[in-house]
């Protein structure tokens, strides 16, 4: 049974006639082996999701960029708790899990979201970010069906990576990507504005955004455009 | 992880300094402690059974050994060590070799002998290309139960050294998981008894289980590289950005003409630019200096 659905979901990695192994492709094919509305692939490292490498749609770029934000969601709990983490109804959750997550997400269209570990032996990537436009559980079919795309995406990405050389991050990978280079450009600016460590400077950023109600990227790119200065005596936080 | 370096540490001294050769096993093995009568005046049946018995939990003890050397982070040649001494006692050979193939370009290499005399051995027939591990390897077969009388033509080279080192008969069991063979362990016998088939199965389920371990232990090595490689890799790029910033503020520029400026100092001073960036923002370089590499200056 399992070995079938391994079956199927590789053929629909490497179809017949071969095609292209990347992460757009390996998105879609999370989408296909299990029948929800969109996914997302996001990789992590220790405590920090590091980016994205695919999102299906536009809902599941928001839910991936508002995990990045904010350093909460299903992925997260996911990668962090090293299991799946399922919530059927995100309007209206038994528990509220995500405070700041939830609202934006449901808003987006997002009413059941779904995290998986992105894992290969001891080895954690990431996590698989599965959701629906409606309120609904994963079916036994759809949870199997997850849980062996994620087993086979985490290889995949490595696979990917493997052929890239040292220190170089694989164009499969880079293609759709998201990692948020502009957070990163505008933490150093940021850090020489207020003469603090970059990672100082990124704490700033989040909490400014998180005041705001904007995403990162967002106050970002206001600070690399130079629409927003930090330490000038009009600090904005 | 293991390596070639490694095997010397497991394969200097002589393992085989338990006199089960001269015993039924079943004497040396058994529990029922000062009771039992001398081995030597019960019937042959009697021993044979007992032999077969402790045969038996000597497998067991051994796949239980085993199995508890499969935690998270344990080493392949202690692994192979324990396999190739259990094997001597289990299925009363004299010696046992394994051999194991790189996982990059499929050189063999002696992982495991249970004795000196087993290394030479097994290392002669790696250098000769010649001799039943070597066949058991490339066949994926395993080689049962060889009287060395019998095999001057089949193993040409090896046959008369293996008799030289005083071994009479052998056997060999492939390492394999599937289509995949990644090495071979070698029985050797100084007497001419049988090597039973139930002994053939004993030695192949200790190779499969230490088969199967090897190969996840590769599998999780290569994704924790992996994954490790992907890291600096992102860690890299983030360091540049966050340098870039940093940069485009001091020097009052935009974050693309400092990405020319880091990059025109690495290629005049023959850096990585990762290095550059780094230096920067540990202020060990100034703008100053990046400036007076700049394209534009």
């Amino acid at each position: 049974m399992t070995t079938d659905r391994r079956d199927r979901i590789l053929n629909l990695l490497y179809p017949v006639g071969g095609g292209q192994l990347d992460a757009a492709h390996l998105g879609q094919v999370c989408v296909t082996a299990t029948g929800v509305t969109g996914a997302g692939l996001m990789l992590m490292s220790g405590e920090f999701p590091r980016g994205s490498v695919a999102a299906t749609d536009a809902t599941s770029t928001l839910i991936e960029d508002l995990q990045f934000s904010l350093g909460e969601g299903p992925c997260i709990d996911a990668y962090r708790l090293d299991q799946p983490v399922l919530e059927p109804d995100l309007a209206n959750p038994s528990i509220v899990r995500w405070v700041a997550f939830t609202p934006p997400a449901v808003e987006a269209g997002a009413r059941s979201v779904f995290g998986f570990p992105l894992q290969v032996g001891s080895v954690r990537l990431g996590a698989l970010n599965l959701y629906c436009d409606r309120p609904m559980d994963l079916t036994d079919d759809q949870h199997a069906s997850a849980l062996v795309a994620a087993e086979i995406a985490a290889h995949a990405l490595l696979i990917m990576q493997a052929r890239a050389p040292l220190g170089i991050l694989a164009a499969e990978l880079e293609a759709s990507s998201n990692f948020q280079y502009v957070v990163h450009q505008a933490a150093g600016m940021v850090s020489a504005q207020l003469d603090v460590s970059v990672a100082q400077a990124l704490i700033r950023l989040r909490g400014y955004a998180f005041g705001q109600g904007r995403l990162l990227a967002d106050v970002a790119r206001d600070v690399v455009d130079r629409r927003l200065r930090f330490g000038d005596g009009r600090d904005p936080v | 992880m293991w390596s070639i370096g490694a095997c010397a540490s497991v394969t200097g001294g002589t393992r085989c300094d338990t006199p089960h050769s001269n015993l039924a096993p079943g004497a040396y093995y058994s529990r029922g402690g000062s009771a039992d009568p001398p081995a030597a005046i019960e019937p042959r049946t009697t021993i044979r059974k007992r032999a077969q018995v402790a045969t038996r939990d000597v497998v067991t003890r051994t796949m239980v050994e085993l199995a508890d050397t499969l935690v998270d982070d344990f080493d392949v040649v202690d692994l192979l060590t324990l396999l190739t001494d259990r094997c001597v006692e289990a299925f009363d050979v004299e010696a046992a070799g394994l051999m194991l193939a790189a996982p990059v370009g499929g050189k063999l290499q002696v992982m495991a002998s249970s004795t000196s005399t087993m290394r030479d051995l097994e290392l002669y027939e790696i250098q000769s290309s010649d001799g039943p591990c070597i066949e058991c390897y490339r066949t994926g077969l395993a080689v049962s139960d060889q009287n060395l009388d019998t095999t001057a033509q089949r193993w040409p080279l090896f046959t008369p050294a293996a008799k030289d080192a005083g071994f009479r008969s052998v056997s060999a069991v492939p390492m394999r998981l599937r289509t995949t063979t990644i090495g071979a362990l070698n029985l050797f016998r100084t007497s001419n008894t049988r090597f039973s088939a139930s002994d053939q199965a004993g030695a192949q389920a200790f190779a499969d289980v230490a088969t199967i371990a090897i190969l996840q232990h590769r599998a999780a090595f290569d994704a924790q590289a992996l994954n490790e490689q992907l890291n600096h890799a992102l860690n890299s790029r983030i360091l540049i950005e966050q340098a870039k910033g940093r940069l485009a503020e001091r020097a009052g520029i935009d974050v693309n003409e400092a990405f020319d400026w880091f990059r025109a100092y690495a290629r005049s001073h023959n850096l990585r630019l990762v290095d550059v960036a780094q230096a920067f923002l540990d202020a060990q370089l100034t703008s100053a200096s990046l400036k007076s590499s700049s394209p534009g200056r």
